[in-house]
């Protein structure tokens, strides 16, 4: 069942075409990444999914309601967090929770903070200032209220940026399990692709205000078809091996006996079996796999040359 | 809510300290300490009005923190009701506390205006609002780079508003400016009742009028100013 569709929008400023004509849907319970080089138009979608940008063009509808006419009832159920924004800094973390939780109606409001500030462990920063509070802190007040209201659609811009890796993975395992329990569906951004692997259960991929791609991580990561191959050659004849690498399309670059070969993933085992043939002996093989981010470095340079 | 008490504390020594000094040097103007002293507590009326609704949008402004009003169910009009509302509540407190600190000072009663005083106090309320809300329209289109507005534009209807002084001691011209201003009736009929004791009504009326007409404008003023900034992004307004 689809949460969110998104139907044809367009926003231009002035000349500019920001987000150009794009459609798509939220399930129940999906994590839908949004990925992009900066200035490729997330935040701008971001924004306009939330109602504080108006589009050019098209339609935002949430739980079957278009968001233009119906926004005070789709918010009730929609939450957001972002590195950009702040709450105010003269209020502790409980008066901020606490004046959210009016904006939400939430009935139980205090049984409501004292769950989420121990969930995102802040019990002990609840009395402080805004202003008292780290970066990273203020990131996970800022999650605690984009979950106040338990929000069926969520949109996270960059949810884990400026936490410490282990506070990142507890958020991430956060984000998780309030999907599994409240079948949460979640919109997010992130340039840490090893999190957005993880998270995600399908990406977008938008360039120049475009959705270019809309696949799985797993799919993504496939369709980069190179690898690198390290090898450290103890004994043999390297110049045999430079021959064979130029000579079947592959490049190889080395450092002292360390070799790096760049070729595609089927080529591995012919390469194996080239230096069994003409004892060319190593002491470490290692193999790079293509990820996420080899996708998002490639499609962010250069989409034409990308081998889809 | 410092800056409730604060401001009106120093308008109140200053003004009163002027005024016991001119008594001095003219010893029969009995009513001038009492025509300043309420001069001070009902500017102060509008002057609250205005700042409190102004610095309302500037403090979420400066702590970005609009967006996240705007991405809950709050709407515009419930937003604008309570930059209104606070307006009243801090108004009330400080009018209430400058009007024991003037009695204490100075002997000087507010509430021998009453129940003109009222009207007075209603209508001066409505001048605050309409200029809060159209500088606050201002400041949504142009960003806090205008922010210096939200306190000194009020500062300019304060001379043709006849707070401290009759309205026909001013050059013709000026007399014919603040014939525009809500503000120029009520200072005029205040003293009017102070002196005379009697209120000329129709010029009450026409002060109300033009404070629902400018009220009816600023909000349509800043209404149309939100929707530009939504076209913009409410993010992008800093």
């Amino acid at each position: 069942m689809s949460v969110l569709r998104v139907s044809n929008i367009t926003k231009k400023f002035k000349d500019f075409v920001a987000v150009d004509d794009i459609s798509f849907e939220l399930k129940e319970g999906e994590i839908l990444g949004l990925l992009g080089p900066n200035g490729a138009g997330k935040t701008t979608t971001i924004q306009m999914l939330l109602g504080v940008l108006s589009s050019t063009s098209g339609d935002i509808s949430y739980f079957g309601k278009k968001l233009v006419t119906n926004r005070e009832e789709i918010l009730e159920k929609v939450n957001f967090s972002s590195t950009y924004t702040n709450l105010p800094w003269s209020l502790t973390v409980r008066e901020n929770l606490n004046y959210i939780s009016y904006l939400y109606k939430i009935a139980d409001r205090k049984k409501r903070i004292e769950t989420l500030t121990t969930s995102f462990r802040l019990e002990k920063l609840v009395d402080l200032e805004m202003s008292a509070l780290s970066a990273g802190q203020l990131t996970r007040v800022n999650l605690a209220k984009a979950f106040i209201n338990f929000p069926r659609v969520l949109l996270l811009d960059e949810p884990t940026a400026s936490l410490d890796p282990e506070v990142a993975r507890f958020v991430r395992g956060f984000i998780l399990s309030q999907r599994e329990k409240y079948k949460v569906s979640i919109i997010f951004t992130s340039h840490n692709m090893s999190e957005v692997e993880e998270v995600c259960d399908r990406i977008l991929f938008i360039k120049d205000g475009k959705i270019i791609v809309d696949d799985t991580p797993k799919n993504l990561s496939k369709s980069i078809k190179e690898s690198k191959v390290h090898l450290i050659i103890t004994s043999g004849d390297d110049a045999l091996l430079f021959d064979y690498c130029v000579d079947n399309g592959m490049k190889i670059y080395s450092e002292k006996k360390q070799y790096t070969i760049d070729l595609a993933q089927s080529m591995i085992p012919s390469l194996l079996t080239f230096l069994g043939h003409n004892n060319i002996n190593y002491s470490e093989i290692s193999i790079d796999k293509p990820d996420l981010e080899d996708y998002f470095l490639k499609v962010a340079s250069n989409r034409k040359s990308m081998e889809l | 809510m410092v800056d409730a008490f604060y401001w009106i504390t120093i308008d109140l020594l200053l003004w009163g300290i002027t005024s016991i000094y001119i008594l001095k040097l003219a010893p029969n103007s009995s009513q001038l300490m009492f025509m300043f002293i309420s001069g001070v507590l009902l500017w102060n009326v509008a002057y609250r009005g205005q700042v409190d609704i102004s610095m309302g949008l500037l403090e979420e402004l400066w702590n970005k923190n609009l967006i996240n009003l705007f991405v809950s169910p709050l709407t515009f009009k419930d937003w604008i009701s309570s930059l209104i509302f606070i307006s009243i509540i801090k108004s009330l407190i400080s009018l209430t506390f400058g009007s024991i600190l003037g009695y204490f000072l100075y002997r000087v009663g507010i509430l021998d205006l009453f129940p003109h005083l009222i009207v007075f106090i209603a209508l001066l309320m409505m001048t605050g609002w309409w200029l809060g809300l159209f500088i606050s329209g201002i400041i949504l289109r142009f960003g806090t780079r205008v922010q210096a507005l939200s306190w000194t534009l009020v500062w300019i209807v304060s001379p043709f508003s006849a707070i401290y002084y009759p309205l026909d001691i001013l050059p013709m011209w000026a007399q014919m400016l603040s014939k525009i201003f809500p503000t120029s009736y009520i200072f005029e009929e205040s003293r009017n009742l102070l002196y005379n004791g009697q209120v000329n009504y129709s010029n009450l009326g026409i002060s109300a009028v033009l404070n629902v007409i400018y009220l009816i404008a600023s909000f349509y003023f800043i209404n149309s100013s939100f929707k530009k900034v939504l076209a913009k992004g409410l993010v992008k307004i800093y």
